[in-house]
């Protein structure tokens, strides 16, 4: 368990936090915000993340694009965590230890240690939890990452989905519509 | 400035420091009653100046893409959410507001609520008559009309063959749309000009008579003196460093409060104005919606077409349950959080079957138990789905789970945080009698909050008059769907058209 005093209050609101702010999907450096280096992500959430990604989509043997050939690990910070409120990403920090920590009790190992295997299981196991903290972060922490690969253009080929189609198709603007004469 | 174009300034039009303006009327957002507003006082002659939040985007910069227009269209950039960030509250927070990324559907107030409006909270004029005349203008202008036959989608043609299996009546939408080619990108902005938002009717409408509009200019206090609005305090950010660049002091004898059921009320809280009830951001409601995603052997493709087209509303009202079924198409950003298939292989899996899949969505009438407040100067949306509430989401996630399977569906995925699946339609009961009611558990989405500057005779339990004005402040007006003293359990849209046109016909001295 980690040692960082979070008032459980404002921990369930960080934690939480991290599945209504990964429904921003604003995962695309265009929309990139202003990164500071406050919001940054340390050497842990990077691991974090990455090892989210890994057991998320192991799209070997499957028809999706390896997630190792996109920036989704980039897409996250530069987009999401970005744009963050300081006090969300200070307690978004003290949540992702938390989570990091979570399966030492049962598994004598913290999340990145995990085999990918073990891992999943970890974060299924969390989803179904009876504490809200661990079912906010598990589903949060996952949805922000698969938001942000998804966010990715290059990624939906292989589902079949085509995309915007305006431009594609020509389809041209009908513009403002002329005031009412009453 | 050519005829019907938006004459707007943006931050970057803006010189930094201090900025003084005079004007007849300033109106606080430009979603649906802003606009409207601005158009119905510059017409009337007034000067008018339109005071925006979010950003100018012009709708060839739409991407059509969620992801990309979540982080420049919404509020928040889309993650805005109750304090307990279970229920993402979706809102528009741009030029034109949420009429620029809703998804077009129009239906007039249900008689049944007008009428407890008119008993219950003493709007007398708020009559089927009057509102007509209000709902026939707003339809007339924004050309509001049935689907015509082909604006459906695949998915939406699957479900009508399971209505008809079932003998549960379709309902045919009406939108807000012309010439609609069916891209299914609504809520990432019409690239096309084809739905009728504020962006390409009322506001360019008010320019052509003289009104301006800033973008990138968020008012942070309405002034009043001796009980009578004089203008408001406003800073315009520049949006790539975040910081005010310019503080605007607007004097106008008439204020219009129509920043959104969110912002409005925290605006009136931090003015500390017309809240002599004590009702200021309490009465929130927000129409709390769950997706069932259901899986076909086949494939479906439901994502392009009609964004809505047909609607089940025949639990509509409260005492039939307060539900209502809603189709919708999905892109596959939406899709990939919509359902908990199992972390790894599963969710691959899932993903590939994207083009089998499609969604219900159950939305709920919902109580009025929320309330919108500032704490430590963030705004805070204290809103949890009531116990009662959520028994009528499940009555109503049977219902649609049962539309499903008519359709053909395999098996469901419901929306919880952890694997919920139905694989038949004999299991759906069951399923679902076993969910219950909790915290950070289901997937929830609002697109309608509202309620939160209660519209009423009684000065001590609503804020604002009848007339739209507040009861505490002259010429301090409301015209957003903070108005609505109870949910209407229908897409609120046409709803706050009509009642801004009712408002700004008080203002102009139109009606008595």
């Amino acid at each position: 368990m980690t040692d960082i005093a979070i008032n459980r209050r404002r921990f369930l609101q960080v934690a939480s936090a991290v599945a209504a702010v990964s429904s921003a999907l604003s995962a695309v450096p265009s929309v990139a915000g202003i990164l500071t280096a406050d919001n940054k992500m340390n050497a842990l959430e990077q691991q974090v993340f990455q090892k989210m990604l890994d057991i998320s989509l192991p799209t070997k043997g499957s028809s999706l694009v390896d997630p190792a050939s996109l920036p989704v690990i980039p897409t996250i910070e530069q987009a999401l965590l970005a744009g963050m409120a300081p006090h969300i990403r200070q307690g978004l920090r003290g949540g992702i230890v938390y989570f990091n920590d979570g399966p030492k009790a049962q598994y004598g190992k913290t999340f990145v240690q995990l085999s990918d295997a073990k891992a999943a299981e970890f974060v299924d196991a969390w989803t179904r939890s009876e504490a809200v903290p661990h079912r906010a972060l598990a589903v949060g922490l996952k949805k922000l990452t698969v938001l942000a690969y998804w966010a990715i253009p290059n990624t939906w080929a292989p589902l079949g989905y085509d995309g915007p189609v305006t431009e594609k198709m020509g389809v041209k603007s009908l513009g403002n519509t002329p005031e009412p004469r009453d | 400035m050519s005829k019907n174009q938006l004459n707007i300034k943006t931050a970057a039009d803006i010189a930094p420091g201090e900025l003084n303006l005079s004007v007849d009327a300033v109106v606080v957002g430009s979603g649906a009653g802003g606009a409207i507003n601005a158009y119905e006082l510059a017409k009337a002659g007034k000067k008018v100046l339109v005071l925006e939040a979010g950003p100018y985007v012009p709708s060839d910069k739409f991407t059509e893409m969620l992801a990309v227009a979540m982080g420049t269209l919404y509020a928040d950039e889309g993650g805005q959410a109750n304090t307990a960030q279970d229920i993402t509250v979706l809102q528009g927070r741009c030029v034109g507001g949420s009429t620029v990324v809703n998804a077009a559907l129009c239906f007039r107030t249900p008689e049944h609520y007008l009428k407890i409006w008119r008993e219950q909270f003493g709007l007398t004029e708020l009559t089927q008559e009057r509102m007509t005349g209000y709902f026939e203008k707003v339809e007339r202008n924004l050309n509001i009309q049935p689907n015509k036959g082909y604006e459906t989608s695949a998915g939406a043609e699957l479900i009508k063959k399971g209505l008809k299996k079932l003998d549960i009546p379709e309902g045919n939408a009406k939108r807000n749309i012309r010439d609609c080619v069916l891209s299914g990108f609504c809520f990432s902005g019409c690239k096309s000009d084809r739905k009728q938002s504020m962006l390409v009717t009322y506001l360019p409408w008010a320019c052509n008579h003289g009104a301006e509009i800033f973008a990138d200019t968020r008012v942070t206090q309405v002034v009043a003196k001796n009980g009578q609005a004089k203008g408001v305090l406003a800073e315009v950010v520049d949006p790539k460093t975040g910081q005010v660049k310019t503080r605007v002091n607007v004097s106008a004898p008439l204020v219009v409060m129509a920043a959104g059921p969110i912002q409005t009320p925290i605006i009136l809280q931090q003015s500390g104005l017309a809240n002599s009830s004590g009702q200021v951001g309490k009465n929130f409601a927000c129409h709390p919606t769950l997706s069932v995603t259901a899986m076909f052997d086949q494939k479906v493709d439901d994502f392009h077409g009609a964004t809505h087209s047909l609607y089940v509303d025949t639990n509509i009202l409260p005492e039939e349950g307060g539900w209502l079924q809603l189709n919708a198409v999905q892109e596959p950003v939406e899709a990939s959080f919509q359902a908990e298939p199992g972390t790894g292989k599963a969710y691959v899996s899932y993903m590939e079957k994207y083009r089998n899949s499609m969604r219900l969505i159950t939305l709920i009438h919902d109580k009025n138990v929320g309330e919108v407040k500032l704490v430590d100067g963030a705004k805070h949306i204290e809103y949890s789905v009531d116990d009662e509430d959520f028994e009528n989401m499940k009555k109503g996630l049977k219902q649609n789970a049962r539309i499903l399977f008519a359709a053909g569906a395999s098996y469901l995925y419901l929306p919880t945080y952890d694997r919920t699946l139905i694989e038949s339609p004999e299991q759906v009961d069951s399923v679902i009698d076993g969910l219950k009611n909790g915290v950070a558990k289901y997937r929830y989405t609002s697109f309608h909050p509202q309620g939160t500057c209660r519209m009423g005779a009684d000065p001590k339990t609503s804020v604002v008059s009848p007339s739209g004005e507040t009861h505490d402040v002259k010429n301090l007006y409301v015209a957003d769907a903070s108005l609505l003293p109870t949910s209407i359990g229908y897409n609120p849209s046409e709803t706050v058209y009509a009642l801004a046109s009712f408002i700004a016909d008080k203002i102009n001295g139109r009606i008595a």
